[in-house]
């Protein structure tokens, strides 16, 4: 008899338990038809550059003398460019580079960012002094320009595209860092902090357990912003010619192609895929971070 | 403020020359000699070449080098370009005013963009009109500059012909006379448009926010029960407190135009310092690299001390950290 009523109390309590944050932030964001759209576009451009050997079984070396330049027909759907490469093809394995570079790079700007800021915010003093006067040290570089003189530094010895990742994150976590020790600041100065350090907890598992989840979702919405910047970055270096070695294609690499007036012009087939590739991808990342901001933020009303 | 500024342009000098020395040793560790710009590429001698490196200091110690480096370039000599065998500042100051011309119509057109669609959308917010500037910025804002320099190209050079698509001015034309004028304004003009379109959006989004909460406040509030017309209200109370912290962006225009130059001056092939940057990179001509990415590097920290100047100036509470 008292089981059966402490059965009955135990699921009435079950049934009010109110959604986790998190559950609450899912909801909102897959309400969300523009991110939601996004999200689809983006998974698909991933799915289809990440299977792009199986996809296709054109080989996207080799130069074509028989078809240069074509326009897009039944065969080649987005023509060929001026070595008879199929633009599709190229777009596909293009994606494979382009969003690899920019995963890359957003893991590891964000990885080294979240560190330096957690350690100066939680620390303070001589240690945050140093960190950060590093930090001011790194963002008066201009991105642009160092990533392009250090390019030219390992031209020849160390190309492609391991050492353009890591010129562009050792040059671009700066901002991160500055943003994520802001975040800290601020939250360890609540008294769940205080009781934690109270109680003899470790400063790394003060960090780790009770700082680092209270900012996480300042962190995802940096990291979504920085991925769509990041891929800006590589397409930008790679249209100028500084970025991914020329053989290898990337966005940035096929809409380099443009630089030729002739090609701009008159060819139009063989840019306007990359270019409009990588506006909708900016696009639908930027839509995506919007959405997580949206969705993370309990006063938002959506 | 006097002391603040002060400590500000103190604190810019241990960053300038942390800066120089790692401009020095990417320069030092480049292919080929940084600093050989008179030795004769034509004259393979070994004993020529020695001598040459020799007289050229190459062969000192390293912090040697850096201090003549260092010393002579604070007294503006900048070397010899090796590619155009004239020295760097001259150069620089040829293809200077070009870039300065691009970065000044950039901005003027940058404000007037912004203040006429921040005005319209910070006073009717949330019609069709401020969603459609909304929807503008926010492209402004995501699409990189290269692929709005391409179509810009594409549709208005080579479809409709309204604009050239490269040089600076057209060469036939007399320097000084009213075309030449003219025509470097007709040059300048889609550039300046792409390079200023993420500067556009950042300002009106601003100015739109700052209108929208300032006529929200008191002093709105009484100039309307005065009976002050809307429009008095709109350009003279709001307007001149939205204002006041918009010249704090000032400082960030001039960072972000130095690297929206070398990408614009790339699309367009527009000669100026973004493009001599690039080819300086490409023809391993080091002293103009050099001298460029040092100029670069000081803008930028100069950028970010006017920011801040100017922030200390808007708010006064910052002065005191």
């Amino acid at each position: 008899m008292a089981e059966a009523i402490n059965d009955t109390s135990i699921t009435k309590v079950k049934a009010q338990k109110s959604m986790s944050p998190w559950a609450v932030a899912r909801r909102k964001f897959l309400r969300n038809k523009l991110a939601m759209i996004s999200l689809f576009f983006l998974m698909t451009v991933s799915i289809l550059s990440f299977l792009a050997p199986y996809i296709t079984t054109v080989d996207i070396t080799r130069v074509n003398i028989g078809s240069m330049s074509l326009t897009p027909s039944s065969e080649h759907w987005f023509g060929t460019d001026k070595s008879g490469r199929d633009v599709f093809t190229r777009l596909l394995y293009g994606g494979r580079v382009s969003l690899l570079v920019g995963i890359s790079c957003t893991l590891l700007i964000i990885t080294f960012g979240t560190l330096i800021g957690a350690l100066a915010g939680f620390f303070g003093g001589i240690v945050d002094a140093l960190l950060m006067r590093f930090t001011d040290f790194i963002l008066n570089f201009p991105l642009l320009v160092f990533v392009i003189v250090l390019n030219a530094v390992f031209f020849g010895k160390l190309g492609g595209v391991p050492v353009l990742i890591a010129v562009i994150s050792v040059l671009g976590w700066g901002g991160v860092a500055r943003l994520v020790r802001s975040k800290i600041l601020s939250e360890k100065e609540n008294e769940y902090i205080l009781a934690a350090i109270s109680i003899g907890s470790r400063p790394a598992k003060v960090i780790m357990k009770h700082l680092l989840p209270n900012v996480l979702s300042t962190i995802i919405v940096q990291a979504t912003l920085t991925f769509a910047a990041m891929i800006v970055v590589e397409s930008g270096l790679s249209y100028l010619g500084f970025g991914v070695p020329a053989e290898t294609p990337s966005w940035g690499n096929m809409l380099a192609a443009s630089r030729e007036p002739d090609v701009l012009q008159n060819m139009p087939w063989i840019w306007i895929p990359p270019a409009l590739t990588l506006v909708f991808t900016i696009l639908s990342i930027n839509f995506i971070g919007e959405g997580i901001k949206d969705a993370l933020n309990p006063k938002s009303l959506r | 403020m006097l002391k603040y500024t002060l400590r500000r342009i103190l604190g810019m000098i241990p960053m300038l020359l942390l800066i120089s020395i790692v401009v020095f040793s990417l320069a030092l560790s480049m292919p080929g000699d940084p600093f050989g710009g008179e030795i004769d590429p034509n004259n393979t001698d070994p004993q020529y070449i020695e001598e040459m490196r020799e007289k050229a200091g190459l062969n000192d110690p390293v912090h040697v080098q850096y201090g003549r480096w260092i010393s002579n370039f604070m007294q503006g000599d900048f070397g010899e370009s090796t590619r155009y065998k004239m020295p760097v500042a001259e150069l620089i100051g040829e293809r200077m005013p070009n870039t300065l011309f691009l970065g000044i119509t950039s901005l003027v057109i940058t404000y007037i963009l912004a203040f006429v669609m921040g005005m319209y959308a910070g006073r009717k917010p949330y019609t069709t009109a401020d969603n459609l500037i909304g929807g503008v910025n926010y492209l402004g804002l995501a699409i990189p500059s290269y692929i709005a320099g391409v179509f810009a190209i594409y549709f208005f050079s080579f479809k409709l012909g309204w604009f050239p698509f490269s040089g600076s001015v057209d060469i036939t034309l007399q320097d000084g006379s009213f075309e030449y004028y003219l025509s470097r304004l007709h040059h300048v003009f889609l550039p300046a448009i792409v390079l200023g379109a993420l500067g556009t959006a950042s300002y009106t989004q601003f100015l739109r926010n700052d209108i929208i909460e300032s006529s929200r406040k008191d002093f709105v509030r009484t100039a309307r029960a005065k009976g002050t017309s809307e429009s008095k209200i709109y350009n003279q109370h709001i307007l001149r407190n939205s204002i006041i912290p918009l010249i704090t962006f000032l400082g960030f225009d001039i960072v972000t135009l130095i690297s929206g130059a070398i990408i614009t001056e790339a699309i367009f092939t527009y000669p100026g310092i973004g493009q001599l940057f690039l080819d300086s990179i490409n023809n391993r001509d080091y002293p103009v690299m050099m001298t460029l990415t040092m100029m670069f590097s000081f803008l930028v920290l100069f950028g970010n001390m006017i920011a801040d100047l100017l922030y200390g100036i808007v708010d006064p509470r910052i002065r005191v950290d």
